[in-house]
């Protein structure tokens, strides 16, 4: 195909000013027209039953795992399932399970975006949307967890007369600001990256009220010239913002366990360890989404196998990754010739917590293995029941690390055990609901697709062309869509 | 049960709350009437907020320890040892800190009760006095009162004579002094052989300790000054004598010997005699015992050798009275009798009890109608009498029975009248702890609730009688004791400010009945069943007296570290064989009765024996302790012994099989193995004099420290590096030259291992002044559609508050070998000088202070739980309940148990972490009381609680940057060792290791000598 000519990362010319498209595997080949991607994909924004059924689910779990927390403040922390010394329990394994979801969207949407990865290109709204939603839920956690939630703000530095101001050397404290950093930051990402859209819609609506939200939403975006110039600037910049914080944000998770001396986190490789580990929970739960997602929304042309397929290899890579970073700590642990670090390894795998330990290796080093095989990547079957291996096999993984390390340090006599409560799984499930809800809310009000950036990858309806043959040429400098305006145009017609 | 009268005063709570609200209310009608504080016009010398202290005297148990009680605003609130005191030197023990919980008992008796309609109903004073003379004066007009009885529980001092005089005025004969804990049979074999029942022995000049199932250290005798002579000899290290310890099951007294002979219950007298040569060959104690020969015939050996020595046999062994008898006539002829065995310096209150001989006696005059009256104070035998003796059925036929009782025990449920009286630190009294001593007993505070002392409602009652009146002129105890006292009130009013005086008191002249020898018992080996059991009396609740006291029911049992919970001892390797796991049931069936309890596994016990602790299974009793565990003594026979008739617990076989059910074990332990951690150390006392070699730095890239610089290195007082920066200067209240700047101190703590026994006096001496809360009781757990409910819900997820716990450490016997070694180590908060729960903490809930102490301050504490975490120690307790709120069913302090709360001390809320402090506030105490009396602070001027009260001594607390304090010398001493030093955590608290002293000749064992450095 002339499209594998397209110059991907040449030296040459402005890549700025060249539309972000993908190599010919993820192009789309059943979406001819601009008009075909604004109907399609507004298409799915209207209610349906099944949504309002998958909507009161998500809000009956939301409202249960309400319940249980408001139980629990009453109570006190009792009624969850803390056995000391374990005294992290399910609040921060669901934490530290929601941030790593939280981190494939920012990963796919900026870094693959300045990477110029075409396979982002109709996956990357959804998984932008999962990562605001799940640190949005994964912020609950460490409010919820706390023995007076009602006194959360003290971990934030505001002026007060007494003077005292939080412990700066407390990596809880780095917590509450990557935390902070990274909700602001991928949630403006996703707003800038919507802008345009909303504009579609604004021009599509016809019920004046929502017309008018719309308006607002997209800050009276024009379809100019000038406006393109400073949005690819600002999501140029924004994406450059972004990716650090890809990489700190779960560094300094890791910090929470990394900093302290319990055996089994105390240990130098927990920072790429867990941003690894977050990458690939991320593309996991971007599969439970997208998959029954691209079905039920008929967007099986927009999200090929292709953009399965690619997406699928980052998940094996990943995996691997995260397989490389099990077996060091285990190196390590043998390495050390520390006892104490060498008793709790092998507690681990093979004494008390071996069921754990074995869910984690087999979810998420064993079975992403099968990622090597080509038709399963493309099986999109597979590749769902894969996706929910890697969720369980990652929960499962902060499992691993806050459990058997609190119940087995060093002081034999308060070696214990710990078993979760209903409380525990009622606040677990009512993080889903939340998530849920937020998720289910946004795919019906907004394009869970970037319109402007499909348009970008399908040809522009020439006068004197007809269809993506002559792509490949054009982009000797004929119709940089940039700049001719064209896929942008609101109305998706001339 | 009627409600708390509103007249007793108002909370401490309701008070604050009353001041905060005055301003903005004032004018408003409150609720609640009543006075604000105890005191509206405080006694003279009395300043608010400012404790006095009461001498008086410990009931709890016989022996009669002297006790201070610290009291605040009209309410006791801590006791602590008196030092002056000849028999308890200072020291308490859990049950004598406990006292203030039977006070305090939010299940105590309101007032007098009548049983009318078959129930037991409130009456008043008047009604229930006049009841008592009518029956009184119409039992001694038509002479039944000839038969009456009147049990009473057995103690020194004058009362019993007080008593008797009462009783004989009425006609009534002599009371019985009944103990259902005492060792009678060894008293008598004593009393025998040495001329005092209850001797002081001296183990510190001993060369070698045996003993045949005495277990001195937990209830045998009076475990206080026993315990403390028995630590000043085995500190005494390379001296230190030499102990054997011979019995089926490993008491903690066994857990504290050096060598533990496992031998067949009821097999004792033939292995005395044996070693002892005392008749008997070492053959045939090894057929009957199952101990081999050679081991015997080097026990005979080695106790040969060793003169003088001190062998110490029990009385309630499957050998009876014969085996104390031998033992004590050993002695005498070993002369050890003025050497290790002080018969002048006896234990008074250990004499003159009441056998079990003389209750069976009674329970048979009951079931034949011969009593027709019977009186009950201070004893509950229809609980601490096994259920095979009847007692409760024969109580039940007696026409008229009067219970004195302050608690709703099982025996005053039977009473028809129920006339409470005052507890021991509400009423005035005396003791004899040893000859030629008196030790005095005041009320420390006014009265909690509607009760009166029993000898004010006897001589109310005698004085009511006209015929006998005048033979009581004075109207109250206190004016009778005063009567008698040397000196008069003036004296006796000087003697109370030591609670003691010389003298005597009071002696009963009247005789007890007489009771005919019983039948010898049916030997063990012919009962049937194909193991050995072993009801045995539990050292934290006794016979069931403490069972009604939270910090006693939490307190673990020293030996298996259960709490809240009945337990039965199986060995490992036959509860393997049996198909029985930790935690599941199992019944113990004898021709009496049958109980069913979770096992317990534990090596400390003969393959072929059952061992049951006593103290559960209460019906009554109130709240801490109704239906709580199962009662052993319920398939125990009520077996005699013919020669002392007391009473044989150790009597019979049982069927022991494998019942449906399984029980969590509420247990504090983890891993009873320390893996080599170098915990609990210990060394061989042969390596005294090898020079020490520092230790842990086995992590390769591990610096080494000195020792000494690792507490008294800036960076312990200063690990953040704070104090020496020139930044500090702007840092406000952190400044070094802040007021509080107290940079030249640095609190620390030894605990010495060799002296140490693990008997854990300290936890509830740090629970009673810390204002710790229990969490084991049964309205505890969560509420809401709980996993774990009944008692101890808590403790089976470790929610246990034990500031300060007692880890006990088995070495050896990692296959089922009776060859093992127990090591007990308090751990508290270290309070390290570069603590790792500081930095962590986001909130700065816990920093250091200048003075070295680790800090937590409560009211900043969010709940993050990272402190403890990161702590190694472990040693970091979370409050996941409301355990200080009123209105919680968690509430840890019903009314009027938060009387004793301590006021220096926060009730800490839900939701905050909290450690030991080093009793922070006796700290600032001392700090204060030197700054207002203008002079500089004294070395050991004051100590912290646990080492306050520790039978042992093992506990030093001090300032390591001063000289002068005791503490100083210890962390120098060749044995001093830092937990987890490897970790660069500086601790302030330094071990001294435990010394072993193996069989002299013998090979030192392989894992001894290798636990020098790692504990392994």
């Amino acid at each position: 195909m002339a499209s594998s000519a397209t110059p991907l990362g040449s030296p040459l010319g402005d890549p700025l000013r060249r539309p972000n498209i993908a190599t010919g595997d993820v192009q789309l080949p059943a979406v001819r027209d601009y008009e075909q991607v604004d109907r399609e994909i507004i298409g799915t924004l209207h209610p349906t039953v099944a949504w309002f059924i998958g909507l009161g689910t998500a809000i009956l779990f939301l409202i249960i795992g309400a319940a249980a927390w408001i139980y629990q403040i009453y109570a006190g922390l009792g009624v969850a399932g803390y056995n000391p010394p374990v005294m992290w329990g399910v609040y921060i394994i669901t934490f530290v399970f929601w941030v790593g979801i939280g981190h494939a969207g920012t990963l796919i949407s900026a870094i693959l975006y300045l990477f110029r990865a075409g396979f982002r290109t109709t996956i990357y709204r959804c998984a932008e949307a999962m990562t605001v939603f799940a640190v949005m839920t994964a912020g609950l956690f460490p409010i919820l967890h706390l023995g007076r939630p009602w006194k959360f703000f003290w971990l934030i530095p505001y002026p007060n007369w007494r003077m005292i101001w939080p412990n700066f050397k407390s990596p809880l404290v780095w917590d509450v600001f990557a935390i902070l950093t990274y909700l602001t930051v991928s949630s403006t990402f996703l707003y800038v990256g919507l802008i345009p859209d909303i504009a579609v819609l604004r021009d599509r609506e016809t019920n004046p009220v929502r017309k008018r939200i719309f308006a607002v939403l997209s800050m009276g975006w024009r379809n100019t010239d000038r406006e393109w110039r400073h949005f690819a600037r600002m999501y140029l910049f924004l994406a450059a913002f972004s990716t650090p914080l890809v990489l700190s944000v779960h560094s300094v998770v890791s910090f929470d366990f990394a900093m302290s001396l319990v055996p089994g986190w105390h240990a130098t490789i927990f920072p790429p360890y867990f941003v690894a580990g977050a990458i690939f929970s991320g593309i996991g739960m971007v599969f439970t989404i997208i998959i029954p997602l691209r079905k039920w929304f008929g967007l099986k042309h927009y999200v090929t196998l292709n953009h399965l397929d690619a997406a699928a290899k980052l998940c094996l890579f990943t995996s691997l990754v995260v397989g490389l970073a099990y077996i060091t700590e285990f190196w390590v642990a043998w390495y050390s010739g520390n006892k104490i670090e060498q008793e709790y390894f092998w507690n681990r795998v093979f004494g008390q917590w071996w069921w754990a330990a074995w869910i984690m290796l087999i979810c998420n080093m064993v079975l992403p293995l099968s990622l090597f095989s080509q038709a399963l990547r493309r099986n999109t079957t597979w590749l769902f029941i894969l996706s929910i291996f890697i969720n369980i096999g990652m929960w499962f993984e902060r499992f691993v690390i806050v459990i058997p390390s609190l119940s087995h340090e060093y002081e034999p006599w308060q070696w214990t055990t710990y078993a979760p409560t209903w409380v525990d799984y009622a606040i677990l499930a009512g993080s889903f609901g939340w998530f849920s809800m937020w998720f289910l809310l946004f795919i019906k009000q907004l394009p869970v697709i970037a319109i402007a950036e499909v348009k970008e990858i399908i040809p522009p309806k020439m006068r004197h062309g007809h269809g993506r043959h002559d792509q490949g040429v054009e982009h000797g400098g004929i119709a940089n869509p940039l700049t001719a305006g064209g896929p942008h145009t609101t109305g998706g017609t001339h | 049960m009627s409600e708390t009268p509103s007249s007793t005063g108002v909370k401490r709570r309701d008070f604050l709350k009353i001041l905060g609200t005055t301003g903005a209310l004032a004018g408003c009608n409150m609720d609640e009437p009543g006075k604000l504080i105890p005191y509206l016009v405080s006694p003279d010398n009395t300043v608010p907020g400012v404790s006095t202290y009461y001498a008086t005297t410990c009931r709890e148990c016989s022996a009669g320890c002297g006790i201070i009680s610290e009291t605040r605003d009209g309410r006791s609130i801590k006791l602590e040892g008196n030092p002056d005191h000849p028999v308890n030197r200072g020291a308490l023990c859990a049950q004598g800190q406990a006292a203030l919980q039977g006070l305090y008992n939010p299940d105590r008796h309101r007032g007098p009760m009548i049983r009318r309609n078959n129930r037991l109903e409130s009456a008043t004073w008047e009604e229930a006095a006049a009841l008592l003379a009518q029956k009184l004066r119409d039992a001694r007009a038509d002479g039944s009162a000839s038969r009456a009885v009147f049990i009473n529980e057995h103690e020194s001092g004058s009362f019993p004579a007080f008593l008797d005089g009462v009783l004989g005025a009425f006609g009534i004969p002599a009371h019985l002094p009944y103990h259902a804990e005492g060792d009678t049979g060894a008293a008598m074999a004593h009393q025998e052989a040495y001329g005092a029942a209850w001797p002081r022995l001296d183990f510190s000049a001993a060369r070698l300790i045996v003993s045949f199932g005495a277990d001195f250290l937990d209830g045998w005798g009076a475990s206080v000054p026993q315990q403390l002579d028995f630590a000043n000899a085995r500190a005494a290290l390379d001296r230190a004598p030499r102990f054997i310890y011979i019995g089926p099951r490993r008491s903690l007294t066994g857990l504290n010997a050096d060598e533990w002979i496992d031998c067949k219950p009821g097999s004792e007298l033939s292995i005395a005699r044996a070693v002892l040569g005392v008749g008997g060959s070492a053959a045939d104690a090894a057929t009957q015992s199952g101990v081999s020969a050679e081991r015997l015939t080097r026990l005979a050996a080695e106790i040969a050798a060793a003169r003088p020595n001190l062998v110490l046999a029990s009385g309630t062994t499957g050998s009876g009275g014969e085996l104390a008898s031998a033992v004590a006539a050993f002695n005498r002829g070993a002369g050890n009798v003025g050497t290790t065995i002080l018969q002048g310096e006896q234990i008074v209150g250990l004499s003159g009890a009441a056998t079990y001989a003389e209750m069976i006696d009674l329970v048979g005059r009951m079931n034949n109608g011969q009593v027709p009256m019977l009186f009950v104070r201070g004893v509950n035998p229809v609980y601490s009498m096994p259920k095979a003796a009847g007692f409760g059925e024969a109580m039940a036929k007696v026409p008229f029975k009067v219970g004195f009782s302050s608690y709703p025990d099982e025996t005053s449920a039977l009473c028809d009248l129920v006339l409470p009286d005052h507890h021991s630190l509400e009423q005035w009294g005396d003791a004899e702890p040893i000859p030629g001593v008196l030790g005095l007993q005041q009320p420390v505070m006014d009265p909690v609730f509607n009760t009166r002392a029993t000898a004010d409602v006897l001589l109310v009652a005698a004085r009511a009688d006209a015929t006998i009146a005048g033979r009581f002129p004075q109207a109250t105890y206190r004016d009778w004791l005063i009567a008698r006292f040397p000196g008069g009130a003036s004296a006796f009013a000087g003697a109370l400010t030591t609670g003691l005086a010389r003298g005597a008191p009071a002696r009963t002249t009247a005789a007890r009945r007489a009771v005919p020898p019983a039948a010898a018992p049916t030997g063990i080996e012919q009962t049937e069943g194909d193991f050995y059991f072993l009801p045995y009396p539990s050292p934290t609740l006794g016979m069931g007296e403490g069972a009604n006291k939270p910090w006693l029911q939490e307190l673990p049992d020293p030996v298996s570290k259960i709490c809240w919970q009945s337990w039965v001892e199986i060995h490992p390797l036959t509860a393997q064989r049996m198909g029985i796991d930790s935690g599941d049931h199992i019944s113990i069936r004898t021709s009496v009765g049958e109980v069913t309890a979770p096992a317990f596994l534990y090596l400390g016990i003969r393959q072929d024996t059952v061992a049951m602790p006593m103290g559960q299974g209460h019906t009554a009793y109130g709240r801490f302790a109704k239906g709580i565990g199962v009662n052993a003594l319920d398939a125990a026979p009520s077996v005699l012994d013919p020669r002392t008739g007391s009473f044989l617990p150790v009597a019979t076989k049982a069927r022991v099989t494998k019942a449906a059910g399984h029980s969590r074990l509420v247990t504090t332990e983890g891993s009873a193995r320390q893996h080599g951690r170098g915990i609990a150390r210990a060394m061989l006392a042969s390596e005294l004099g090898t020079p020490k070699v520092e230790h842990g730095h086995e992590f390769m890239g591990d610096a080494s420290h000195a020792f000494l610089p690792g507490l008294r290195a800036p960076v312990a007082n200063d690990a953040q590096g704070e104090l020496g920066s020139d930044l500090s200067a702007s840092k406000g209240m952190y400044a070094p030259d802040h007021w509080s700047g107290m940079a030249k101190r640095r609190w620390a703590m030894t605990i010495d291992l060799a002296r140490c026994t693990g008997c854990s006096a300290c936890m509830t001496a740090c629970y009673a002044e810390n204002n710790i809360p229990t969490v084991g009781a049964p309205h505890q757990g969560p509420q809401l559609f709980p996993d774990r409910t009944g008692a101890g819900a808590n403790i089976t997820r470790s929610r246990e508050m034990t500031w300060i716990r007692i880890e006990r450490y088995f070495e050896g016997g990692e296959h089922g070998e009776n060859e093992f070694e127990a090591r007990f180590i308090p751990m508290l908060c270290q309070h390290c000088g570069n603590a790792p729960c500081e930095p962590v903490c986001p909130v700065y809930a816990t920093y250091h202070a200048p003075d070295g102490l680790n800090i937590q301050v409560y009211n900043r504490c969010v709940g993050t739980r990272y402190c403890s975490n990161n702590c190694p120690y472990k040693v970091r307790y979370f409050n996941w309940f409301g355990y200080g709120e009123p209105d919680r069913p968690q509430y840890a302090f019903p009314e009027p148990l938060n009387w004793q709360l301590n006021p220096d001390v926060t009730v800490r809320s839900k939701g905050v972490m909290e450690k030991c402090t080093f009793c922070v506030q006796r700290i600032r105490e001392a700090e204060n009381r030197a700054t207002v009396e203008k002079r500089a602070m004294q070395p050991d001027e004051f100590t912290v609680a646990c080492a306050q009260a520790c039978p042992s001594r093992a506990i030093t607390f001090g300032d390591a940057a001063e000289a002068g304090w005791a503490v100083n010398e210890l962390i120098e001493d060749r044995r001093a060792y830092h937990v987890f030093e490897e970790l660069n955590t500086f601790t302030a608290v330094v071990y001294l290791q435990k010394v072993n002293h193996p069989a002299p000749g013998s090979p030192a064992p392989a894992a001894a000598a290798a636990g020098v450095p790692h504990g392994e």
